[in-house]
């Protein structure tokens, strides 16, 4: 076993294990912070495939941007997590059979075809992973590159039009419609009969 | 490395409906309350001017484009075309509706119109990266347009399921295509398509399209996959249900054929077994569950859901027959459903929906002809000769028949005869039973004359199928 | 070709347009824009048939055979729209238009009263529009088409005032009447379906005479020939369409509808569908003896005893149906012994001088207040000049009086009786020509009763009885001078010339008409050798008889009905065929209905099937309905155990 080997099986566990805390602790924020380690350690597998620009993007974006955001509105929320997991213990062993159902028939499947697959070849220290990304992002996959920039698009418009609210009961002036104001408009003259009784 | 301008030729009609989607977000921004008809009228140009573009260059030839990603051909085209059409009714149809409870707003035809992209880039999608991209394109627009109307706990409900489900079901479908990429090292259909001819990995094939055959169930809405869909259909606002249920289908059909028969055929066999299993499945719990229902919406749902079924009775024969037939029944239930769901919303008014069985009673007396419209609709649906319905299933029976199924034809047909059950009552309700609700049909002209029409053309279509079934058949290929 | 096929569909469309308009917006138009618009669409119709007909009989422009949309194939069947245009669907096709548009015209006067004016324009344009659909088929299906349209409209015209008990009962009976006929009828055509793999006229006659020899077994081990029971079963539906005995019985009911459509459907045009039939699908039946054989002697049948029922009649409209009958019965007499193109002609003679009769009686009727009871008529002639002269016409045409249209066609089909030699051939002799007398007789004991003699009707109406308005006497003038002249001009080409070249098909030891022909000499020489044989003073013998029986002596007829009144009954009664039909069938089928009903249906079929089946798939479908929970995880949980059942299916078992 070779340094290379086992630095992965260091990042795989421990992959698995963050994984595997995430949905079972308590607290929403360990929770959260259970997945920012997640994220470090898949990083940290993907360098070692030489994917060192989804790498590096992965903590930028996910831990730097998405998780933090993440963690905001967890705390500000403050969301009480136990009566969503009641269900949590009686569902268990039905989930956990199915899970095991799926990961063994994955196993069957999957195992024996792909260790045949023949190992990629190394490259060499000037190999440029982001330069090649790019090159090919934005020639041979334009088209879907410009897809996924519209699915944004849509994304923004989404969020924006189900959370944008014109709250009409926050008092602010409006001068504009303070100095427009005509006499009919605010005084109602009502004519009435003198009292009967 | 050498590099190719694209032919963006082929394009032409995609970029200019992104153009206007864009065009019409940022009008819509100056736009007052009382002139929003301008966003309208826009969505409309650009529905027509798609059409345009798409017709006047229709061709036979199947031409690649973008490194292969993106194909053109006779049936994307007709597809297409009919999406236009699909949504141009909806964008008629769902006016008044949205005006009547302040939801005429851009959103919902900018997101209409993004939705309309995400759909050819479906039906053209040649790559499983596009189809996957033009299904999420169209997919979050779809969960933005459910969730519109905010004030609604029941649009909200309705959306929050349809996107926790639709995520999954995106989950699988990826995964499925992970596994073909594993297996034959591309994501190019043709690609696919020559390796699963000689590759021996068979058994992480069929993995994957087990996974790839769940995300087209869920699209679909098959069972049992279909559980989002009677939610969706009763708690989003008819405009929205409108949509979803009409044009996405025409869509979902495409991507059917890209991936199973331009990518995978060669692995017939096995989908056709799976989509057996499926369509029985959905003519089913379609059709029985549709007669426990009071609300049309929904009953109209489970009536989706068993017509997918028929739907996949003509893929799963795997002959471009079958394909011509399921792509007749395809635009033959889009303009049904236009129809069925085009009249809860002339009944409708503000504060109420008409969307209860209840609802439809006494039609007959309120307007004799727009019952016999909706007696046209639930007819064709239940597949009465002459009107159009009933030739759908026809077609899709005879070719089930010509490839020896003869006993999935019958349990087809004896489905459908439980289904004619739920139409003819509300038949029954329109024509025999005391109207609860007496007040007058009060629309626009535009709606009228729209339903009338579409409803009229289902008549027609029914006694002259055949321009519509030679147009499938020569938009697949077999003639 | 091409600009011929637009004028065939125009023929057929500007009826079904005027139709529609008057029909669908009635309220709109008013009373004179509907009757202008079925009128301009119905004399389109007739003037495109004319030249029609003289391009395809003067000129001798080729046949048109021509498919002019397809409806739909299925497993190889091609069912069609389509224009089979000969001499004989020429010659209908003028028939039917022109006595339409005399109807479209009387009815101005006939209905000008009633409230349901644009509807009887709408009724009688569909029909026109469903008759030439009818004649101007080239397929089998057309003609099923066409034969239920008629149907249709027919019922509807009979039951036309349908707040008359009497009329609602004769529509029902003529519909369920010809029910039976086109049960028949469809048997047929499912046979010449089996058989021939095809619906198209072209197709089938030219495959039939290669299955004469075939036969088919209906019940096993009985052997019967396909033609024979193609044919026979062909004639049913004749029979019915065209009142032929014992399925005449709801023609003379018939006579509650309006006059024009009596005029119109019951003696002019539809009852004469079944003749143009058997006309048409002669390379049919000349394949078969037995089935010709059914043919002559139902038709004598009909023409003689029917003819009898006439001389007992009082209703005047009655008399003339029963007087259709019996020469419908003369027609399927020729068609029997193969004399198609003198059935044909009688047809074209028949339909002249019978709307004439018809619309003669109708300006009668006008005159006497809708009065229809002979006894009370009498002494008109001072009264109605027209209408008597052009009456007389059409007695004269009818009763076969030398020189009028009705004495050609009819001494045709006599000699073509004369020379047959199928079996039957005697009987159905002997029943033309005493039919010849018996005709003479009613029509003139009706002319007599009605024009001559005492004026029996009450002061108040005769104070009023005046000649019709114009609108009723020009169609009886127009149709007076076909009942004329049409019988000398067409029996040379007809009969005996090629004018039913490639239309009619006759095998040369049946041909005979060729027989006769061989004596021609002309319509002159044809009445020299008329007044040679027995029939024409048999008619003259008729006339005179019933002359001297209800104008000199009229305490005989009296006297007759007390002394032989048993025969009196029977004749009164129609032989009772309305009795047994009611009780036996009618009576019958109600009780058997009943219990079928009562055990079959109410107990088994609802009670167990129907509500069973509904009652359970309701309950199954409350019961299922609770799988829809509306819980999300549920719905997520169902995802993953379909995705997980499909794995286990299809990719366990690869492995």
């Amino acid at each position: 076993m070779g340094f290379e080997q086992f630095v992965f099986y260091v990042f795989a566990g421990l992959l698995l294990f963050a994984g595997a805390m995430v949905i079972t602790v308590r607290n929403p924020v360990h929770a959260a912070m259970f997945l920012v380690m997640t994220f470090f350690t898949s990083a940290g597998l993907w360098l070692m495939l030489e994917a060192e620009f989804l790498a590096i993007t992965l903590v930028l974006v996910y831990v730097g941007a998405v998780m933090v955001l993440f963690l905001f509105v967890v705390m500000m929320l403050d969301i009480n997590l136990v009566p969503l997991r009641e269900g949590f213990m009686r569902y268990l062993p039905v989930g956990i059979l199915v899970a095991l159902a799926m990961i063994i028939m994955m196993g069957l499947v999957v195992g024996p075809e792909f260790g045949a697959h023949p190992v990629p070849e190394r490259h060499g220290p000037d190999y440029n992973n982001t330069a090649e990304l790019g090159s090919i992002l934005y020639t041979v996959y334009v088209y879907p590159f410009e897809l996924a920039a519209v699915i944004l698009v849509v994304a923004i418009i989404a969020a924006i039009s189900l959370t944008l609210r014109r709250r009409p009961l926050v008092k602010h002036q409006d001068p504009d419609a303070q100095i427009a104001i005509r006499k009919q408009d605010r005084l109602r003259i009502v004519k009435m009969d003198s009292e009967k009784k | 490395m050498p590099f190719a301008i694209p032919n963006y030729n082929v394009a032409i009609p995609e970029m200019f409906v992104l153009g206007m989607a864009c065009l019409v977000l940022i009008v819509d921004l100056f736009l007052t309350e009382r002139s929003r008809t301008v966003t309208y009228l826009l969505s409309q140009a650009t529905m027509v001017g798609a059409a345009v573009l798409t017709l006047t260059t229709y061709s036979q030839e199947v031409v690649l484009a973008f490194s292969g990603t993106f194909v053109r051909d006779a049936m994307g085209d007709v597809l297409k075309a009919f999406i236009y059409l699909s949504a141009f009714i909806v964008f008629l149809y769902a006016k008044p509706y949205l005006q009547a409870r302040k939801l005429f707003k851009g959103e919902f035809y900018v997101l209409g119109l993004f939705g309309v992209l995400g759909m050819m880039v479906l039906v053209s999608a040649h790559s499983l990266l596009t189809v996957y991209l033009g299904l999420e394109l169209l997919a979050l627009s779809l969960y933005a347009m459910v969730a519109l109307q905010r004030d609604s706990i029941f649009a909200s409900e309705s959306a929050m399921k349809y996107f926790i489900l639709g995520a999954l079901a995106s989950g699988m479908l990826l995964y499925g295509m992970s596994m073909l990429y594993g297996a034959t090292g591309s994501l190019d259909l043709g690609e696919i398509s020559r390796e699963v001819a000689t590759t021996k990995m068979e058994l992480v094939m069929v993995f994957g399209l087990v996974f790839i055959v769940v995300g087209l169930a869920f699209k679909l809405g098959a069972v049992p996959f279909h559980m989002w869909m009677p939610d969706v259909y009763q708690g989003a606002p008819t405009a929205v249900t409108l949509y979803i249920a009409s044009a996405p289908k025409i869509a979902a059909f495409a991507m059917v054929i890209r991936l199973l028969n331009d990518g995978l055929y060669g692995l017939h066999m096995h989908w056709q077994d799976m989509l057996v299993i499926l369509a029985i499945l959905s003519m089913a719990v379609g059709n029985i569950f549709a007669i426990a229902q009071f609300n049309l919406k929904r009953m109209l749902a489970y009536s989706t859901i068993a017509h997918m079924g028929y739907l996949l009775l003509g893929i799963l024969t795997g002959s471009g027959d079958g394909y011509a037939a399921a792509m007749f029944y395809t635009l033959s239930y889009a303009l049904m459903s236009l129809g069925g769901f085009g009249m809860i919303i002339l009944l409708s008014r503000a504060g109420f929906e008409a969307d209860r069985l209840d609802d439809f009673k006494g039609l007959n007396e309120r307007s004799p002809w727009y019952a016999f419209m909706m007696l046209i609709l639930m007819f064709s649906m239940a597949g009465v000769p002459p009107f159009l319905g009933f030739w759908a299933k026809v077609s899709v029976l005879r070719e089930l028949i010509h490839v020896d199924m003869t006993w999935l034809a019958i349990v087809a047909v004896v489905f459908s005869i439980i289904g004619a059950f739920y139409y003819l009552r509300i038949v029954k309700l329109m024509y025999f039973d005391k109207a609860e609700d007496n007040s007058e049909i009060k629309q626009d002209l535009d709606l009228h004359v729209a339903l009338s029409a579409n409803s009229l053309g289902i008549l027609v279509l029914g006694i002259m199928p055949g321009p519509l079934m030679a147009l499938c058949a020569s938009a697949i290929g077999v003639m | 070709m091409d600009d011929m096929k637009d004028i065939y569909l125009l023929i057929v469309l500007a009826p079904l347009l005027g139709s529609a308009i008057a029909g669908l917006f009635g309220k709109y138009i008013g009373r004179s824009g509907a009757h202008w618009v079925t009128i301009i669409g119905v004399a389109t119709s007739t003037i495109l048939s004319l030249i029609v007909f003289k391009d395809i009989v003067i000129d001798g422009a080729p046949v048109f055979n021509e498919t002019i949309y397809t409806w739909m194939v299925v497993d190889g069947v091609r069912f069609e729209v389509g224009f089979l245009v000969d001499s004989l669907t020429a010659m209908m096709m003028v028939v039917v238009t022109f006595v339409s548009l005399m109807v479209h015209i009387y009815t101005i006067g006939y209905m000008h009263d009633d409230p349901g004016y644009q509807r009887f324009f709408s009724y009688i344009s569909l029909f026109t529009f469903s008759m030439l659909m009818l004649v101007m088929a080239n397929n089998f299906m057309q003609l099923f088409f066409g034969w239920e349209a008629v149907g249709l409209v027919s019922y509807l015209l009979i039951g036309f005032w349908y707040k008359k008990p009497t009329a609602i009962y004769a529509n029902l009976k003529a519909f369920l009447v010809n029910r039976v006929g086109d049960f028949g009828f469809l048997l047929g055509i499912a046979a010449v379906l089996m058989y021939f793999n095809s619906l198209d006229y072209a197709d089938v006659f030219a495959a039939a005479p290669l299955m004469q020899d075939m036969t088919m077994q209906v019940i096993p081990g009985q052997d019967w020939s396909l033609m024979a029971v193609i044919g026979i079963l062909l004639f049913i539906g004749a029979m019915g369409k065209s009142a032929q005995v014992p399925l005449h019985v709801w023609l003379p009911d018939s006579m509650e509808g309006p006059t024009p459509i009596s005029a119109l459907i019951h003696a002019a045009t539809m009852v004469t569908a079944g003749i143009f039939m058997v006309a048409r699908m002669s390379p049919l039946y000349e394949l078969s003896e037995t089935a010709l054989s059914v043919i002559l002697v139902i038709g004598s049948i009909t023409a003689l005893f029917m003819g009898l029922l006439g001389i007992v009649q009082n209703d005047i409209k009655r008399v003339v149906a029963y007087s259709t009958l019996s020469q419908l019965g003369y027609m399927v007499v020729a068609l029997g012994a193969s004399a198609y193109a003198a059935g044909v002609f009688h047809l074209m003679t028949h339909a002249f001088f019978k709307a004439l009769l018809f619309l003669a009686a109708g300006s009668v009727i006008i005159a006497m207040h809708h009065e229809q009871d002979m006894r009370n008529m009498g002494g008109l002639k001072k009264y109605m000049p027209i209408t008597y002269w052009t009456m007389l016409i059409g007695s004269l045409a009818l009763i076969g009086f030398p020189g009028f249209a009705g004495f050609f066609s009819k001494d045709a089909i006599i000699e073509a009786v004369h020379h047959s030699e199928i079996a039957g051939a005697g009987f159905a002799y002997f029943s033309v020509v005493v039919g010849v007398f018996i005709t003479a007789f009613y029509s003139f004991r009706m002319f007599f009763l009605v024009f001559h003699g005492k004026e029996r009707m009450d002061e108040h109406t005769r104070s009023h009885i005046h000649e019709s308005p114009w609108v009723v006497t020009v169609p009886l003038i127009a149709l007076a001078i076909p009942s004329i002249i049409i019988g000398a001009i067409y029996i040379g080409p007809m009969l005996f010339g090629d004018f039913f070249t490639g239309a009619i098909f006759v095998l040369p030891e049946h041909d005979v008409l060729g027989e006769i022909g061989q004596g021609y000499s002309g319509w002159g020489g044809f009445i020299l050798h008329g007044m040679q044989g027995i029939a024409v003073y048999l008619a003259l013998a008729g006339a005179g008889a019933a002359w001297y029986l209800y104008m000199k002596r009229p305490d005989i007829p009296t006297m007759f009905k007390e002394k032989l009144s048993i025969v009196y009954k029977v004749l009164d009664n129609k032989y009772g065929f309305d009795d047994f039909n009611e009780k036996f069938f009618a009576g019958g089928s109600r009780r058997l209905g009943g219990a079928l009903w009562g055990v079959g249906d109410v107990k088994i079929i609802d009670g167990f099937v129907v509500n069973g089946t509904a009652k359970g798939v309701v309950w199954l479908a409350g019961v299922l309905r609770n799988l829809q929970s509306g819980f999300l995880y549920h719905y997520a949980f169902a995802m993953i155990i379909g995705l997980l059942l499909l794995i286990i299916l299809f990719v366990m078992t690869i492995g």
